[in-house]
């Protein structure tokens, strides 16, 4: 009975908090749906048509390019680098780990603007290339989560004793991390990929402050038409939005699946005690 | 044979290294110097200090930071703990639903956020019209364009953030104290009180560390909120180090050094708390 009640509270609580959490995303909706919201509560019309002149305008067009190219570029950059790194150190350097457990909290106590502060000192007037320097910017932006999605990856499949068992069968460590360690933390790359993504897509501090109007990504090309015509500039978040909830969807979706392979692996183990390392193995 | 193989993946560690030095550690050391330098001469000089711990412009910016920073983790904390609380009140499927959106809403700051506001509390909002209608006078004195506004809009994104650190930490308070307590005959207040608020005490003062190092370093949601009307910390260096026409990179960096060791200052503190509060409890 007191439980019931309490579940009751539980509910008027997360009742409210949705609809907050949920108001800007249905106001910015509406105000992408209607050509004019000034006076009244609700719009007085319903129209497509910022939706259609978006798709029309080049500018939007090659400001989504210019948001890809950048995004995949750096993640290329990251993954390569990273990947490697993390494991390299996880297994063979634990000095160098406890020095990189602190870049976690890198991001909070060196915020943007600061990296960006130092990045124009240093490269403004360089022959490097600004968009060098912003790609280099962002892989430092992204270096937390990277570092803590690979090292979990690999704490979750026991990577030492892989690895160990490896060698012993006669495997060198390429070998065992191209064919036994990748195949295995796929899934958990992949997550941090997309989060890592979403990340890049939607960066603004970086490239407004190094770059800024010369190459207009999606976040730079948001604020001007905002300043311009609100209604177009809803109609971007709107597009916006929805590819950020497709992205999150599928990291759900792929979490789950995840949780469900290790609880199947967690049951074979139980009844076939000596087969683990057989449905680990690729092949 | 073991030495040369350690070698060998020493060399692989070197992308890394460099990409370090080459974007954030070397970067970092010519901001520092280059706070040390003089603006005119290029000699070594404290000068840059001086001008920005006794201009009050530059003060005044730290200050209006500090406040809406503090007044958004604060409240947001309270929040977020309630709502992390309910949540474990549900079933679980509903709880892991739940996570995914307000991971979603943590990411929803900036542009889009700063817009989605105007519409809602800006000079013709949505919610001002609604008040208006109903002849309340409760936004008539409100701006969303003055700290007032900024506070109330970065809360939009430090409540989900809280949630993303308290919740994990009040589902491991397990059900067994709470029913261990209880068969003692602990009221339910006393058992908060005695039992699950300390147990929770490190992570809640972690997370108010994490939201308020992170109302600090907003500038984006500022930005697009009120461009540079509003003195805050990240607007003011992002102007003086990219501006066109008040471009002044020296004074920039001297007031991001300054700003870089505040925050490294209280991150370092409130480890050294945490640890402090976690051995009392061990």
């Amino acid at each position: 009975m007191k439980t019931k009640k309490k579940n009751y509270s539980s509910y008027a609580i997360l009742t409210i908090f949705s609809l907050y959490m949920i108001f800007p995303f249905v106001s910015t909706t509406l105000y992408a749906m209607s050509t004019d919201w000034s006076k009244t509560i609700l719009p007085t019309d319903f129209t497509f048509q910022w939706f259609v002149e978006l798709i029309q305008d080049p500018n939007f067009n090659s400001a989504v390019l210019r948001s890809i190219t950048l995004t995949l570029t750096t993640l290329a950059v990251v993954l390569v680098v990273m990947v490697p790194t993390v494991f390299l150190v996880y297994m063979y350097f634990p000095k160098v780990d406890s020095f990189m457990k602190g870049l976690v909290l890198m991001p909070y106590a060196i915020p943007g603007v600061i990296l960006a502060t130092g990045l124009l000192r240093m490269y403004s007037g360089s022959s490097i290339p600004m968009y060098a320097v912003l790609v280099g910017g962002l892989f430092i932006g992204s270096l937390p989560f990277m570092y803590q999605g690979v090292r979990n990856s690999l704490e979750s499949i026991q990577t030492k004793s892989l690895i160990e068992a490896a060698e012993i069968l006669g495997a060198n460590k390429l070998t065992a991390f191209i064919r036994i360690i990748l195949p295995n933390i796929k899934l958990g790359l992949l997550i941090t990929t997309l989060l890592i993504f979403s990340s890049f897509f939607g960066e603004f501090v970086l490239t407004n402050l190094l770059i800024g109007g010369r190459y207009e990504t999606i976040r730079i090309y948001m604020l001007r038409r905002m300043n311009e015509n609100g209604h177009l500039a809803s109609a971007v978040m709107v597009s916006y939005f929805i590819l950020l909830i497709l992205i999150s969807l599928i990291i759900t979706y792929l979490t789950s699946s995840k949780r469900k392979e290790k609880m199947k692996r967690k049951a074979k183990k139980v009844t076939l005690k000596n087969k683990e390392d057989m449905t680990i193995t690729p092949q | 044979m073991k030495r040369k193989q350690w070698n060998k993946s020493i060399l692989l560690l070197i992308p890394f290294f460099l990409l370090s030095a080459m974007f954030l550690i070397v970067p970092m050391i010519l901001m520092i110097t280059s706070s040390f330098t003089s603006e005119t001469t290029g000699a070594f000089t404290l000068e840059n200090y001086q001008e920005v711990l006794t201009n009050p412009f530059y003060y005044q910016a730290f200050l209006n930071s500090g406040m809406i920073s503090i007044i958004s983790s604060v409240v947001g904390l309270v929040l977020a703990i309630i709502v992390s609380y309910a949540m474990t009140n549900l079933p679980e499927k509903i709880q892991d639903k739940l996570t995914v959106y307000i991971n979603v809403a943590a990411n929803f700051a900036g542009v889009p956020l700063a817009f989605a506001f105007i519409i809602l509390l800006g000079n013709s909002g949505v919610f001002r019209i609604f008040f208006e209608n109903l002849d309340l006078p409760l936004l008539s004195n409100f701006n969303l364009y003055s700290w007032q506004g900024l506070a109330i809009t970065y809360l939009y994104f430090q409540i989900p953030l809280g949630i993303l650190f308290i919740y994990p930490s009040l589902k491991k308070i397990r059900k067994e104290w709470k029913e261990a307590a209880f068969m003692l005959g602990a009221s339910n207040w006393r058992y908060w009180r005695k039992v699950g608020l300390p147990s929770i005490m490190p992570s809640i003062a972690g997370t108010f560390v994490i939201m308020f190092a992170n109302g600090m370093g907003t500038y984006e949601t500022a930005y697009a909120l009120t461009g540079s009307n509003i003195n805050l910390v990240t607007i003011r260096i992002a102007a003086l180090v990219s501006g066109d026409i008040y471009a002044r990179p020296i004074i920039g960096s001297t007031l991001a050094v300054i700003f870089a060791i505040i925050m490294i200052l209280i991150l370092i503190v409130s480890q050294m708390l945490l640890k402090r509060v976690r051995r009392d409890l061990v």
